[in-house]
């Protein structure tokens, strides 16, 4: 995270501006038996400084406006980030002309709220003005705190459909490069495509963004058990996996499926395929065997198709080892194993 | 063509995202480099680093174990190994802008990663 603009360290602590000493003693003294901080700018040379702590309101007498003052003080709300707004109490001279004043003030103080009071001023009157003005700088603060979550959020935003982009612009490539023709290009990719939108869907639906190796097993398996002639068996334990580990075993599963109905054991009606895996505890071990029989027998490819590549390159990353390929005469199998909680 | 973009280099990729290490891998083979291969943390890279021999790194800047591609830069710079960010937390990279030759932003492309490799000294 980047510097905060903006300190707060004392947004709820109020800036006395007096040049008559009592004044200010007698002001801070109020202020501090109703539990408000306090702090009193003795000279216009530590001034510039003290509102650099940001005070949560101003109050200031009369007799302290003068030139130099009103200056610094313009200065200071001139930098004011767009969502703050000092809160200034004037207190005026008992006969002062308050409209010529409150006009000035308007003019060069902009972007303050200013409160003003005749004095003397009633204790309770100058407690409220002043609690007033802390209130609005606490909803000044929220204001801030939530302009900065959207910014966060945003880039939160940002970065994760840029990741979504680079992983389809990265199935996409790997399948226009296998393609023969223009109908396996459309096919290959619509299936790539849609694996990666329902692993979507079910990790974002998910509570916590953690969906189960079941889950993932389902979501990837069901589409062709419904079509009635397939026979995936699916079984083992429930394994809790963040979103991506559940995308990339989506997307391995997927690969396997689809083999299997090109190649393998679904493209024939007697075939059937056992996804099983296992899941230990203690160790965070977790084995997966995806086992086909009743099919042609598994001949090993003179050269690997970009999705069995995919696949092997994918589960040696996410498992931190090779998975095995075995072409048998019963069938293709693929298993893979290896520490899922491995030290992140 | 430019002789540095004539040499062939060995390239490791530290990225958490198995479908992106996949792609990287091919391009970097279409542009006549070695890849030697990828890991998902930094964490895995200081217990596997003597396992790759490496030219240059590409390295995201979100891995497995957290936003970490920064200090696995800062790692491999202090063992010689010049580094390129390869992703889409440019702000992020580009704040880390000392430790590395450059940043190729996701998604690459050939010549984003041919461009990006050419800042690589000889």
């Amino acid at each position: 995270m980047s510097e905060p603009l903006f300190s707060f360290g004392k947004m709820q602590e109020v800036l006395i501006l007096a040049p008559y000493r009592r004044d200010a003693d007698y002001v801070r003294q109020l202020l501090l038996a109703h539990e408000i901080d306090a702090s009193v700018a003795t000279d216009s040379d530590t001034l510039a400084d003290q509102l650099r702590g940001v005070p949560g309101v101003l109050v200031a007498t009369h007799e302290a406006l003068k030139p130099e003052v009103l200056e610094t003080v313009a200065a200071h709300l001139e930098a004011q980030p767009s969502w703050s707004e000092l809160p200034v109490v004037v207190l005026l001279d008992k006969n002062a002309r308050t409209e010529t004043l409150r006009l000035h003030l308007n003019r060069v103080w902009p972007r303050a709220r200013q409160l003003f009071y005749h004095r003397p001023v009633r204790p309770a009157e100058l407690i409220s003005g002043v609690q007033s003005g802390l209130l609005a700088r606490r909803r000044q603060q929220d204001l801030y705190e939530n302009l900065e979550r959207e910014v966060e959020l945003r880039r939160e935003l940002n970065h994760r459909v840029k990741n979504i982009l680079a992983s389809v612009t990265s199935i996409f490539e790997m399948t226009a490069r296998q393609a023969a023709s223009l109908s396996d290009l459309k096919q290959d990719f619509r299936g790539r495509l849609s694996a990666l939108a329902g692993i979507h869907s079910t990790v974002f639906d998910a509570a916590g963004e953690q969906v189960s190796m079941s889950e993932v097993a389902a979501l990837i398996l069901e589409p062709y058990r419904r079509e009635g002639a397939y026979r995936i068996r699916a079984s083992g334990p429930d394994v809790p996996l963040n979103r991506e580990a559940a995308t990339t075993l989506a997307l391995c599963l997927h690969e396997l499926a689809t083999n299997a109905i090109k190649y393998g054991a679904l493209s024939v009606d007697d075939g059937n395929v056992d996804l099983i895996w296992s899941h230990s505890q203690t160790s965070g071990e977790l084995a997966l065997s995806w086992i086909e029989c009743g099919g042609p027998p598994a001949k090993e490819p003179s050269r690997l198709g970009y999705g069995t590549r995919y696949l092997r390159s994918a589960m040696t990353m996410f498992f931190g080892n090779p998975p095995t390929f075995e072409y048998t005469v019963e069938g293709f199998r693929f298993s893979a194993k290896g520490n899922i909680s491995r030290p992140n | 063509m430019t002789r540095s973009a004539n040499r062939r280099m060995r390239i490791f990729y530290l990225e958490d995202n198995p479908l992106i290490a996949f792609h990287v891998e091919q391009l970097v083979e279409d542009l006549g480099h070695t890849y030697v291969g990828s890991l998902d943390s930094f964490k895995a890279l200081k217990l596997q680093f003597e396992n790759y021999s490496m030219d240059v790194a590409l390295i995201d800047v979100d891995l497995a174990d957290g936003r970490t591609g920064p200090h696995a830069a800062r790692w491999l710079k202090d063992r010689k190994i010049p580094c390129l960010f390869l992703t889409g937390q440019d702000h992020i990279a580009a704040d880390a802008g000392d430790i590395a030759l450059g940043t190729i932003s996701k998604p690459v492309s050939l010549q984003s990663l041919a461009d990006g490799l050419l800042l690589v000294p000889e």
